[in-house]
């Protein structure tokens, strides 16, 4: 239990943004040295943070903390300034629920276009197809394109995908519980069995409730540093 | 992995592709009225000759832009999904190879029905249409590159389209006589050209686009009278189209880690 599986330390990230609205070639070619006005936001100071096998960490932190950016950068979409991140095993990440659905397609390509973008074969995709279908509760809706399903159902089928996927680290961005009452208690189910099964992983989500219940620990972040980490009644518990 | 069938997915609707033909077509029938009755004596083919021009022309814009306007259509994915990148760049390859098949389809049947002497020279087809991608998604990825940084690359890419347009022998006849290489190396015989329009007429003697043009015409309209390519003339084609699309690979792997914080 007490393998650190995903680890970063000393991260720093700064945006650097121009208040115009983007950058021309041209302005470049006229004044060779442009020195314009830029906003410099610190979102990341020094983070460091190590996650065990099997812990569930929970982050929390008022907008602008930095929570989705030490995500990203562990997931390794954004690349870290300074610092280092070492990851030992698989991953996989829900910065949102269903990125890369087409709203012409139906139910069944866009699962196996989720597949494919998270890595899967294939083969894998067309096993797992099932389950997804009947966690999401979507076999009446199998003929049409998902540009006719409501908000929920959509959500439900992406939690459904995203769910499915079977990998050793999780890093979720506020994509705990969706849908109606009846599917949150079933995504809730799937979390605990996921904790069972000793998955590692990795929330960050406002509601300070739902982090208590699931996670071992929770962070605190503010200002884009890690203020205090604590571990749960419920780990003290397990 | 199932990439390949991840590309095909994404492959552009039918109304999408009829638009693809629309534009080559509406060129061709205006290039055609103006330079048709001038050049037809001097160019055997002439309407076909610049049908295969467009077409091929047509690819190349196409492509490099497609390159860029991807990483907008794709802005959620990139944003959000750790993936190779240069996954993208191959998408869009394939699609507009796919077009591009059949615009070449369509001109098979014209030269079908016009009797060209087809010969064992159209073998060398597949080669042109390695170097044609080669050098359109090298060019692409060069531009997409910096294209997020440099908002308005896109925009000057469109204008220096519309200049290389005519500083390609596409409606023109290529006038270079003998080897490629030969006319190169005659170059530096001679002495140093004075005027402007010389060095343009070196460009576009020399410009990657206007040998593959050549390459293309000798294959499929005229190979009774010219032949297949050499093997060397080939082999350093092809050399350079592969630098090309190195190079654009290189600048592509470089750049594409910034690409989410940069939108």
């Amino acid at each position: 239990m007490s393998e650190i599986i995903l680890s970063c330390s000393g991260i720093h990230k700064s945006y650097a943004k121009s208040f115009l609205t983007a950058a021309m070639l041209q302005e470049r070619l006229i004044k060779w040295r442009l020195h314009r006005k830029k906003v410099q936001i610190d979102a990341l100071r020094d983070v460091s943070l190590a996650v065990k096998k099997g812990e569930w960490v929970g982050i929390y932190g008022p907008n602008g903390s930095g929570k989705s950016t030490l995500l990203k950068i562990l997931a390794g979409v954004l690349r870290q300034d300074s610092g280092t991140v070492s990851r030992h095993g698989t991953l996989s990440t829900f910065l949102e629920l269903g990125v890369g659905f087409h709203p012409e397609r139906k139910a069944e390509e866009n699962i196996y276009l989720h597949g494919l973008l998270q890595g899967f074969s294939p083969k894998e995709i067309k096993k797992m197809q099932h389950d997804i279908i009947t966690f999401a509760g979507i076999e009446s809706h199998l003929d049409l394109p998902i540009k006719c399903y409501s908000t929920g159902l959509k959500l439900r089928l992406a939690f459904a995908a995203a769910a499915q996927v079977e990998r050793d680290i999780y890093l979720f961005d506020e994509v705990l519980a969706v849908g109606d009452a009846a599917f949150q208690a079933q995504c809730i189910a799937y979390l605990e069995q996921m904790k069972r099964d000793g998955k590692t992983v990795l929330i960050v989500n406002h509601g300070l409730e739902s982090l208590e219940y699931f996670c071992d620990r929770i962070v605190m972040m503010d200002h884009g540093s890690i203020l205090s980490s604590t571990q749960t009644y419920s780990s003290a518990v397990t | 992995m199932g990439w390949s069938d991840f590309l095909l997915k994404y492959r552009g609707s039918v109304l999408g592709y009829l638009w693809s033909f629309l534009s080559p077509l509406g060129k061709f029938l205006v290039v055609y009225y103006v330079f048709g009755p001038i050049v037809s004596a001097e160019i055997p083919f002439y309407a076909l000759y610049l049908f295969l021009g467009l077409i091929i022309w047509e690819h190349f814009t196409v492509t490099t832009m497609a390159c860029m306007n991807m990483l907008e259509d794709k802005a959620m994915i990139i944003q959000k999904i750790v993936f190779p990148r240069i996954l993208l760049i191959f998408m869009v390859g394939w699609t507009n190879l796919l077009v591009f098949f059949t615009h070449l389809f369509i001109f098979l049947l014209f030269a079908w029905w016009a009797k060209v002497p087809l010969t064992w020279a159209l073998l060398y087809l597949p080669m042109i249409i390695l170097q044609m991608t080669l050098i359109a998604l090298g060019i692409g990825m060069l531009l997409t590159s910096w294209s997020l940084k440099y908002r308005d690359i896109g925009h000057l890419w469109g204008i220096a389209v519309q200049l290389l347009f005519w500083l390609t022998p596409i409606t023109y006849k290529y006038r270079l006589d003998g080897t490629v290489w030969r006319s190169f190396v005659g170059l530096f015989s001679r002495p140093l050209p004075q005027t402007l329009p010389a060095y343009a007429d070196i460009f576009v003697n020399f410009q990657p686009m206007s040998i593959l043009m050549n390459d293309a015409r000798r294959v499929l309209l005229y190979s009774d009278v010219s032949g297949a390519p050499s093997f060397t003339h080939a082999a350093v084609s092809l050399l350079m189209c592969s630098g090309i699309f190195a190079l654009g690979v290189w600048a592509y792997q470089r750049r594409s880690p910034y690409f989410p914080e940069e939108y």
